[in-house]
């Protein structure tokens, strides 16, 4: 083995070729130290940068906030750090993925570290520039992975309609809302009248085609605001915030005629649908959401015990049938 | 309880007099750099269980609002030392707008802004504090880039118990606010059983030096 002890050459020319950009400013942020890594991806060769003004050189960085960056590390004397996280680059800097990186500019991680004379005073900030822009693009698609799984687990998969679960989570959240700050809502539940015969005579994929039809009728009729779901089997649910009974009773009504004045056309065959539906509005016995709902499902019953093919609101008088 | 990692009494008073006097300077510091007066609690040192330390959170910062809370690991520049840790940095979800303010923040304060603006108060502070207990010991710290823990979360939800392989720790409490703004935030430095044991031994040629 031999001796070996690396000179300052040798450490010069590994700061100017190492794969990272590294440069040196002073306190009014004059370049004093500018490498290869730099040089090639800004477009500005060493010898043109010593000594100029880093803000003159790149109009684009955000001065008043860089040089903060940088008065923090001579007043603490400690590091500064910088995340492509919370701002992508600094630099308009290209990148190597071109092609398949879907990001405009290199996202970067920066790191500012005091340079001190023997007496401690910090004389300049190192400050270190990492390409970090393939962990970026590997982090944005696992963001948009998470969020298709959150739709999903949030979605029936049949209706496109939110699921049970979440539907409930919706309504609870808008329940809350009124118990804290006031205004109203009002809950809607309808179920399609015969669907067990629909399935027994047609079969099954008649049965979702009948489904389907019914909620994408259910989206058509109600407003962005409104929430529906599928609550159960051939259930569903409409919470509509802000919204009294009297004014949800008109959108359950015309939805109702609707459904009933349009059989769905499936496979050469014309099935009448129909719908019962109970409605609730937000009231003092309903203290809790589950309340709500029993309460919009009591005028459901009625509804389908007084002949089906029509709208219920609680409460209801059941001397009528 | 291992004894091991058990301070000592005088390493116990040491530690909290060198603590002390790095406050001082640390408040001095960030008074000058952020141009507004501050106000530091008298630092608390104790060894926290690692199943404590969730409930050791919610206690800190003394309610069960929702907080945001930040990382930032920290160790020895010097060869070998082994002095090794992180520090955490709970926020109470108040207002942000004054602290982007401070800090001269040019843009709204949307939900990338609010998080850039706890990483740096979060280096800031860090920076300051444990630079200074670090130099008085006769040593100097690096520092790993700041990272969020969670925002607008419990602050018992902070941690997960079954993510901390370590026994015990070394917990330096720091609570700081600011002169008539409503920003406060406590500053907590852990250290894990081993890098105790450094930090022991440098105390003791401390004491050593004083005698």
């Amino acid at each position: 083995m031999f001796e070996f002890t690396p000179t300052k050459e040798l450490l010069g020319f590994i700061v100017d070729r190492i794969n990272v950009g590294v440069f040196i400013v002073d306190k009014d942020c004059k370049v004093l130290l500018w490498n290869q890594y730099m040089a090639n991806h800004s477009y500005k060769k060493q010898e043109l940068v010593y000594g100029q003004d880093l803000f003159t050189l790149f109009p684009d960085l955000p001065q008043k906030w860089f040089r903060k960056k940088i008065a923090s590390v001579f007043m603490l004397k400690s590091f500064a750090f910088t995340s492509w996280e919370q701002r992508p680059y600094l630099f308009k800097f290209p990148h190597n993925r071109p092609i398949t990186g879907g990001v405009e500019y290199m996202n970067q991680d920066l790191t500012l570290m005091p340079v001190k004379n023997d007496e401690g005073e910090v004389v300049a900030v190192s400050i270190t520039l990492l390409d970090v822009t393939d962990v970026s693009v590997y982090q944005t698609m696992l963001k948009e992975a998470m969020s298709k799984l959150e739709l999903a687990s949030q979605t029936d998969g049949l209706t496109g309609l939110n699921n049970r679960a979440h539907w409930e989570k919706r309504l609870l959240e808008e329940y809350n809302r009124v118990q804290r700050y006031g205004s109203t809502l009002t809950l809607i539940m309808l179920d399609l009248d015969h669907f067990k015969a629909v399935n027994d005579t047609h079969g099954h994929l008649a049965g979702d085609a009948v489904l389907r039809d019914v909620s994408n009728k259910l989206n058509e009729t109600f407003r962005e605001s409104d929430i529906a779901g599928r609550y159960g089997g051939e259930e569903f649910g409409v919470v509509l915030p802000a919204t009294d009974l009297q004014g949800a009773m008109i959108v359950a009504e015309r939805l109702r005629q609707q459904i009933c004045a349009a059989p769905i056309h499936y496979d050469g065959v014309d099935i009448p649908v129909s719908i019962s539906v109970g409605l609730s509005e937000y009231n003092p016995d309903a203290d809790t959401h589950e309340k709500l709902i029993a309460q919009a499902d009591e005028a459901l019953y009625q509804s389908k015990h007084s002949g089906r093919n029509k709208c219920t609101s609680y409460p209801f008088d059941s001397s009528v049938t | 309880m291992n004894d091991t990692v058990v301070l000592s009494n005088d390493q116990t008073d040491c530690l909290q007099e060198i603590v002390n006097v790095a406050m001082g300077q640390a408040g001095d510091s960030l008074a000058r750099f952020l141009e507004v007066f501050i106000n530091l609690s008298v630092p608390r040192i104790r060894l926290v269980e690692a199943e404590d330390l969730p409930q050791t959170l919610t206690e800190m910062v003394g309610h069960s609002g929702l907080i945001s809370a930040v990382r930032q690991g920290f160790y020895t520049a010097d060869d070998g030392n082994g002095l090794r840790g992180e520090a955490i940095v709970l926020f109470g979800d108040t207002s942000f707008k004054e602290l982007a303010d401070i800090l001269a923040y040019e843009d709204d304060l949307d939900a990338q802004a609010e998080s850039e603006l706890l990483l740096d108060v979060t280096n800031v502070l860090n920076g300051a504090c444990l630079s200074g207990i670090a130099e008085q010991i006769g040593t100097e710290l690096a520092f790993t880039p700041p990272s969020v823990l969670g925002q607008h979360i419990a602050a018992k939800e902070v941690v997960t118990k079954d993510n901390l392989l370590w026994m015990q720790a070394l917990l330096v409490e720091i609570n700081y606010s600011l002169e008539n703004r409503s920003f406060n935030c406590n500053l907590m430095m852990l250290m894990p059983e081993d890098a105790i044991e450094v930090l022991k031994f440098a105390l003791d040629k401390l004491l050593e030096d004083f005698d």
